[in-house]
């Protein structure tokens, strides 16, 4: 993630201030999971910068639930809901693989690096400023990748 | 990945680097052995450029006096870029509203009614005909994010230049086109409006760093968290209920 004395000093303020609210989340009965090696290992990517496909429901202000991109989506199919103004957004304009990389992960897969691209992956809105709201959604996306035989998610954070 | 906010994997049209990025991330499941914090050793290669980028189109000194004749004139001269751009990337991000750019005529139109006060609780009458995709008054930021991804496209279009960081292309949006003085004047009817809850989409619309006034999200009211106001004014911004 960006580093907190490269926001505006106001974001920087309010992400300091939201900080100790994670300190909420109880993890200690969460196992470690050891997956298996990369190169037998399905990938599935899971974006915060709250893409869509234009036909989709777009996200709301505040909304906590998840959109699905298939890996051969069109990347002109896809739009931004996005609500804050407060990032940049003229990379992803450019290049939907600074906040998607999908195709990145199909050459990893193709060099042999990973084992598989799951065929779908996942899209959230992540301006909120509640993390908890997500938890329900977690667990929804974590079911359905385990449906599509993900080993493990990648989060491109926005 | 200490890259600017927007951009995870740290820079545009580079897939060497984007490649290590997330071969680095990825690598982690093959040496933690507990939830463990890396940070990714490398700087984006074009570091954050603050500065360095000038807009290679000119337009002319916007008229406040005129502005809706303004913000069409550099639209005009824009779109030649923005199509181009769409050309060589084969996509474009605009659409966000639910217009589509050969609907650019009705989405001016709707942001200069917003901007001149035709209010915040229904669709200006001018602006009939794109399936919009959102309710009002959120619908307003994303017409207005729109009108910003046309200008982006169109200015980052030439391959091979330097790209403006996030900081240089508020500055020339905000200070230098007709644009900025649109959303700022949307800005200010916001600010002028009955309701207050509307204030926090102003910071939707305008950066922090450049409302000149108070926050450009407004403030929260005493006695409450950010949180809690936000949660309760959430129906009302997403035109869920008044």
């Amino acid at each position: 993630m960006v580093r907190l004395d490269e926001l505006h000093p106001e974001e920087a303020a309010s992400m300091r201030n939201a900080a100790p609210r994670f300190g909420d989340f109880d993890h200690d009965a969460t196992p470690w999971i050891t997956p298996p090696p990369l190169a037998e290992s399905t990938i599935c990517l899971v974006t915060s910068a709250a893409l869509h496909r234009r036909d989709d429901v777009p996200f709301r202000f505040g909304d906590s639930g998840f959109r699905l991109i298939p890996d051969d989506v069109d990347p002109n199919d896809l739009v931004q809901s996005q609500v804050s103004v407060n990032f940049d957004r003229t990379h992803y304009q450019r290049d939907m693989n600074v906040v998607l990389p999908i195709d990145r992960l199909r050459e990893l897969h193709g060099a042999g690096e990973i084992g598989g691209v799951s065929p779908v992956h996942f899209s959230v809105q992540g301006a909120s400023p509640d993390a908890k709201t997500f938890e329900a959604s977690a667990a929804d996306m974590a079911n359905r990748m385990r449906e599509l035989g993900v080993d493990a998610a990648m989060l491109a954070p926005v | 990945m200490p890259f600017p906010l927007g951009r995870p994997l740290g820079v545009a049209d580079n897939p060497e680097f984007q490649r290590d990025v997330l071969r680095s991330a990825l690598q982690l499941l093959e040496t933690a052995t507990e939830p463990t914090i890396a940070d990714y050793p490398h700087e984006a290669p074009d570091g954050n450029g603050d500065g360095v980028w000038a807009c290679s189109i000119e337009l002319p000194t916007p008229e406040m006096s005129e502005l809706e004749s303004s913000v069409r004139t550099e639209v005009d001269l824009l779109m030649p870029r923005y199509q181009e751009a769409r050309r060589t990337r084969g996509r474009t991000t605009f659409g966000m509203s639910g217009a589509t750019v050969d609907q650019i005529d009705k989405v001016v139109s709707f942001a200069i009614a917003i901007a001149e006060g035709s209010g915040f609780e229904q669709v200006p009458a001018v602006a009939s005909g794109p399936n919009w995709r959102h309710r009002m008054p959120m619908l307003v930021r994303f017409v207005a994010e729109d009108l910003r991804a046309l200008y982006q496209e169109a200015v980052t279009s030439e391959a091979g230049s330097q790209p403006p960081s996030q900081r240089d292309i508020h500055t020339w949006i905000f200070q230098e086109t007709a644009l900025g003085r649109l959303l700022k004047q949307i800005g200010q009817q916001i600010t002028d409006h009955d309701d207050p809850r509307l204030r926090l989409m102003r910071g939707f619309i305008i950066p922090e760093g450049f409302w000149e006034g108070d926050h450009a999200f407004g403030g929260v009211p005493a006695g409450m968290t950010t949180d809690e106001y936000v949660r309760s004014i959430r129906p009302y911004l997403i035109g869920e209920n008044t």
